[in-house]
């Protein structure tokens, strides 16, 4: 039995190492304000960076960074005497992980908003955690419209939500002339929210859902389903999910002799829809939140930074993020006109204030919150790929 | 019936690349009786490697070219012949550079644990695989990459074309192949005693290191293969690619009867084509349940698979 | 034959652990320790402000009583589980479906029992699914009953997440918007009353977090009792009988395929009040958190702990969910030092890496686990070996010493 001892002893040696950290962990991380009168304040960045949508993640991640590190290095910041440093949060796509995720930022007494999460069975649970804490949260990619409808303080959004996007989406296949539809969906909240919303819009609207199917979100093989789809000759295919596995449905479906053009959201409208669906892509829609990027002057820097900067072009969820970072940030330097410390509960408060009454031109368009939290940005622009390329398609063209 | 045929089309080719990697869990599981979890792993490497010398031989932006070996690329890519012997170097380079880490694989992971309870290699090969989707992850790339174009694809109607067609045949020529060599030369008579009966093999001079280096060798061969048909099949590769393919073929190999190869390439094949009549006749949704139902029935009524022998216990 | 029956199960009738009244001093001490260490570490990390750390001990503590559960069926009966996480995820959603309207029922004040009503029927639920499970399938061995227990898990997620009856709201996950489970008994009195601070650094409230921690400890304490007083019973040595040669068991009178299905029902009884728990703790669930990764993860947690063994699903536990979590943790709160954000990142996105590694590692330095059981520490060397008993000898010197004290 000496061995088990041995086993308790050892565990319990283990406890106080760890208890012992506790304790000396905690000594020294007061707020880093240093003699020059600058304080720096935690912005949390919370994604699926290992496992899950990782590609997605590391966008989000990137469009924070590049905020953050344009923004401390901007007279609106330096006058304010603020600076930000990103932490990162890796929830691997996992509710349960993300709410870890989430304790471990909020742990960190400087943090004053997470710019995250990306998936929205993330994004609920864990925005509970930040409401309890006191720390705004705006995520740049959850788009189930429940996020902001548990009636949780703090809780924002710059992406648009399923119930918006999937309807506009309806509407423009409709004025297109497309009257029949096939909506398949890749059996995550975000593809399965999108394909839902845009069915009943489509019908309601007039239109005529001929079939509706369900796939994964790491599925490769869709040539059943495409062959399948080829017997009802659709005018039209809407792919609620991410390109990734998006592009090779829309190339199987071109395989299999399916003409009739694939329409998807915010989550298809990349540069990899194209690379990787080949010549199966021209003709393909998307629909995505905002006026389009080039149309905005702020975007187009954006977009160039963004390419010096990590020499790879901007995906969708950089440009959200980005604007999710600028918000947080924009209203601390608000809210810090008003209170000494952000961090102290009339602080938070204040930055919770300042940030559901903030206005300013973002690189996705005028950014600024209802009362629910969501953004006010609610136009929805469609996208077509041309030559290779996805091309802003102007609605008056449509008719 | 066009419809029928067509998806009988896309399941065979679906159970062709199965076919191939079920052999790769079935051979492993013939020899050390583990379930080699990695092995999805190994799937996924090929792929990445082939991409990559596909990539060097044909993209003009990409490898050789940069070289200053665009005569080479224009050689490769410009006829029927070059492109035979592309895909062949492709082919055979990526199956010998999987082959190899499979072997390392071994070397390092499972060899120190051959004497060790039964469970433990598998988690050692959960740990493998862990690593694997992880290093490709942080070191080569998380998003999906585009498998280079070249194939020349020509439609035959029904759903068949060239590239179906070269996938099928050449998934049954190396069945066969891997049928022969075990059933008809040297190697494979020392693979079968090994399988057999690990002690004995050892006293009748089989040399059983040597025998499980080449089961590990030629397993990840074969699914590099596979690997290269998944990224030119369906046109990308990705980190994470491995895992789903993986799991079904593992239940192919169980659904044969694993550790016998005719039956894991019975079970490819049938998997493959379950699938596809699914997801094409009844729901896309469901069809994985559907596959893993019939599994479960099956494997009621025959509880050591379609091809195995039912298990007598020796007492 | 006889004899070697009687040989293996020599074992069974060792001094279990933690058996009141026979431990000596040095394990009585040690377990107090433990458990003043359990009950003390949430209130300091709360108190200086180490959130994430109550958090995570949490967590790790939901997959002991999983790996406990699973400890069982593949411990104790032998049997290859892949499927696990499908009676967790059954629990969690029972908790969902059962638990809203019974909160309703109950009225206000006496809403927040909810959980403890639920617990039961989660437990009794993932039962019945388990025998519905076990009964075709329990004469299936090794790798068959694996793959079958795989699909099953697979079949539970995907019906999950096509909605299946119209009752699971899909990907998007319960409880719906509107809905929500109800706060548990209790708690909205301790977060107003217990709270208090100790100089400037260390303030105390009883948050959310602290609730749900003691309640999975206090179910972690139960289960481990309950186990390891099954296992000490006629059913405990019928399993030991059956993982060790299922035809000599049968031949000594025991009802194997019984003995299995119990083995089997008795764990899915754990992972679905695990479910329940994990259901209120994250008050939501999706089927995102029950893939085939997860199963594989408690499979892991079993097998590093070292099999049979209730002290090693404790320490694999830590080990599976503790060791990447706390490296982040750290990390992330500076405990490694004032790290740049980079190194910080760098440090999380290797963790998984680092893990694998570790995972071969271990295995090859320790193939019986952290602490094999010391009943199985024997039979692990082989069936040759053990029946001419020089089985020791094969062993590194270091294994033999355990092995040896195993038996005394």
């Amino acid at each position: 039995m000496k061995l088990k001892t041995g086993a308790t002893l050892f565990a319990t040696a283990m406890l106080a190492f760890v208890l012992a950290f506790a304790l000396v962990g905690c000594g020294g991380d007061a707020n880093d304000s240093a003699a020059d009168g600058v304080t720096t304040y935690t912005i949390g960045v919370a994604s699926p960076f290992t496992q899950g949508s990782v590609a997605q993640g590391q966008d989000i991640k990137r469009g924070a960074q590049l905020a953050i590190e344009t923004f401390n290095d901007s007279d609106e910041a330096r006058d304010a005497g603020i600076q930000f440093r990103m932490v990162e949060g890796d929830d691997m796509g996992d509710p349960k992980t993300a709410v870890t995720v989430a304790n471990t930022l909020v742990s960190d007494s400087n943090l004053i908003g997470v710019v995250g999460h990306y998936n929205s069975g993330a994004s609920i649970p864990a925005s509970k955690v930040y409401s309890d804490a006191g720390v705004v949260m705006v995520s740049p990619g959850s788009t189930n419209p429940d996020l902001t409808r548990q009636g949780l303080p703090g809780v924002f959004r710059t992406c648009a939500t399923d119930d918006l996007q999937g309807p506009a989406g309806a509407q423009y296949a409709l004025d297109m002339g497309y009257t029949t539809a096939v909506v398949i969906d890749d059996s995550t909240p975000y593809g399965e929210g999108l394909a839902t919303f845009f069915a009943e819009a489509f019908e309601e609207l007039g239109g005529e859902v001929l079939m509706t199917e369900k796939t994964k979100d790491v599925d490769t093989d869709f040539n059943a389903l495409a062959t399948r789809i080829s017997a009802e000759n659709p005018d039209i295919v809407f792919y609620g999910g991410m390109y990734n596995a998006g592009a090779l449905f829309s190339k199987q479906l071109t395989d299999a002799g399916v003409a009739a053009p694939v329409m998807g959201g915010d989550g298809i409208q990349e540069q990899d829809w194209i690379d990787l669906a080949g010549d199966a892509a021209e003709g393909d829609y998307a629909t995505n939140v905002g006026a389009p990027i080039d149309s905005l002057p702020s975007a187009r820097v954006f977009v160039e930074d963004y390419e010096d900067r990590f020499g790879e072009p901007a995906g969708t969820f950089s440009a959200f993020s980005y604007d999710a970072a600028m918000a947080i940030m924009k209203a601390a330097v608000e809210a810090s006109a008003e209170v000494s410390s952000l961090t102290s509960p009339a602080g938070r408060e204040a930055l919770l204030d300042a940030l559901e009454n903030i206005r300013f031109d973002g690189v996705t368009g005028e950014i600024s919150f209802d009362e629910n939290g969501d953004t006010n940005n609610k136009i929805i622009s469609l996208y077509r790929v041309e030559d290779g390329e996805w091309v802003f398609v102007d609605p008056a063209s449509i008719q | 019936m066009d419809i029928f045929i067509q998806q009988l089309v896309n399941g065979i080719t679906l159970g062709g690349m199965y076919a191939l990697i079920a052999l790769g869990y079935t051979l492993v599981y013939g020899i050390l009786l583990m379930i080699n979890f990695a092995h999805a792993e190994m799937f996924m490497v090929g792929a990445y490697v082939g991409l990559f010398s596909l990539k060097f031989f044909s993209d003009p932006e990409w490898g050789a070219a940069t070289l200053g070996l665009e005569g080479m690329q224009q050689f490769f890519t410009g006829s029927i012949f070059g492109l035979i012997i592309m895909f062949a170097i492709v082919f055979i380079f990526s199956g010998i550079v999987t082959g190899l880490l499979g072997m390392l694989i071994e070397r390092v992971a499972y060899r120190p644990l051959r004497n060790a309870p039964r469970l433990a290699p598998l988690i050692s090969a959960i740990g493998v695989s862990i690593f694997l989707q992880n290093a490709v992850l942080l070191w080569v790339d998380s998003r999906a990459i585009a498998f280079p174009n070249v194939f020349p694809v020509v439609n035959f109607g029904y759903g068949i074309n060239s590239l179906k067609i070269f996938i099928v045949v050449t998934s049954i020529i190396l069945l066969i192949g891997l049928d022969t060599l075990v059933s008809k030369t040297k190697m494979g008579k020392a693979m079968r005693a090994t399988s057999q009966d690990r002690g004995a093999a050892q006293l009748m001079g089989i040399n059983i290191n040597k025998v499980i280096a080449a089961t590990f060798f030629i397993g990840p061969a074969l699914g590099a293969v596979a690997g290269i048909f998944h990224g030119m099949y369906y046109g990308a590769v990705i980190f994470n690619m491995g895992f789903f393919p993986g799991i079904k073929a593992f239940t192919a190999a169980v659904l044969g009867g694993i550790g016998n190869l005719r039956g894991a390439m019975l079970g490819g094949f049938m998997l493959g084509i379950i699938e596809s009549m699914t997801a094409g006749f009844i729901s896309t949704g469901y069809k994985d349940v559907v596959a893993f139902a019939i599994l479960i029935i099956v494997l009621i009524f025959r509880p050591g698979g379609l091809l195995g022998e039912s298990v007598v216990e020796k007492v | 034959m006889r004899e070697l029956i009687a040989e293996r199960l020599k074992g069974v009738t060792a001094k279990p652990l933690f058996t009141a009244g026979k431990m000596t001093a040095a394990q009585k001490i040690g377990i107090a320790l433990l458990v003043a260490a359990v009950i003390v570490a949430p209130i300091l990390f709360q108190g200086f402000g180490q959130l994430f750390m109550i958090r995570i001990i949490a967590v790790i503590g939901l997959y002991i009583i999983l790996a406990l559960g699973l400890n069982i069926v593949v411990g104790y009966a032998g049997l290859l589980d892949f499927g696990r996480i499908a009676f967790y995820a059954v629990g969690a959603y029972v908790a969902m479906w059962v638990g809203i309207p019974l909160a309703g029922l109950l009225g206000e004040t006496l809403e927040g029992w909810s959980y403890f009503l639920v617990l039961p029927i989660g437990g009794l639920v993932a039962c019945v699914v388990g025998l519905l499970l076990g009964l075709p399938v329990m004469r299936l061995r090794g790798d068959y009953l694996a793959i079958v227990t795989l699909g099953f898990g697979e079949i539970v997620r995907i019906c999950l997440t096509n909605n299946i009856f119209g009752i699971t709201n899909g990907a998007a996950g319960l409880p719906g918007s509107g809905d929500s489970l109800a706060a548990p008994a209790g708690l909205a009195w301790l977060r107003r009353n217990v709270h208090f601070t100790i100089g400037n650094n260390f303030e105390f409230t009883f948050t959310s977090n602290i609730y749900w921690y003691f309640v999975i400890f206090a179910l972690v304490a139960l289960s481990i009792l309950v186990i390891r007083n099954l296992d000490n019973s006629r059913l405990g040595r019928s399993w030991a009988a059956v993982r060790e040669d299922e035809v000599a068991a049968q031949a000594m009178g025991v009802n194997t395929t019984v003995a299995k299905l119990y083995a089997f029902v008795i764990g899915a009884f754990f992972g679905g009040i695990a479910g329940v728990t994990f259901s209120y703790f994250q008050a939501f669930v999706s089927p995102e958190s029950f893939t085939f990764l997860e199963s594989v993860l408690v499979l892991a947690i079993v097998v590093i702990g070292g099999m049979g063994s209730i002290p090693g699903v404790i320490f694999g536990a830590l080990a599976i969910q503790g060791i990447p979590e706390f490296i982040r943790g750290f990390a992330s709160a500076g405990w490694f030092g004032n790290l740049s954000a980079e190194t910080v990142s760098a440090i999380s996105n290797y963790r998984y890496l680092v893990f694998g590694a570790l995972m071969v590692f271990m295995m090859a330095v320790r193939p019986q686990g952290l602490i094999p059981q010391t009943r199985r520490a024997r039979e692990l060397l082989g069936e040759y070996d053990a029946i001419d008993g020089h089985e020791l000898d094969a062993r590194e010197p270091g294994d033999r010493a355990n092995s040896t004290r195993g038996r005394a």
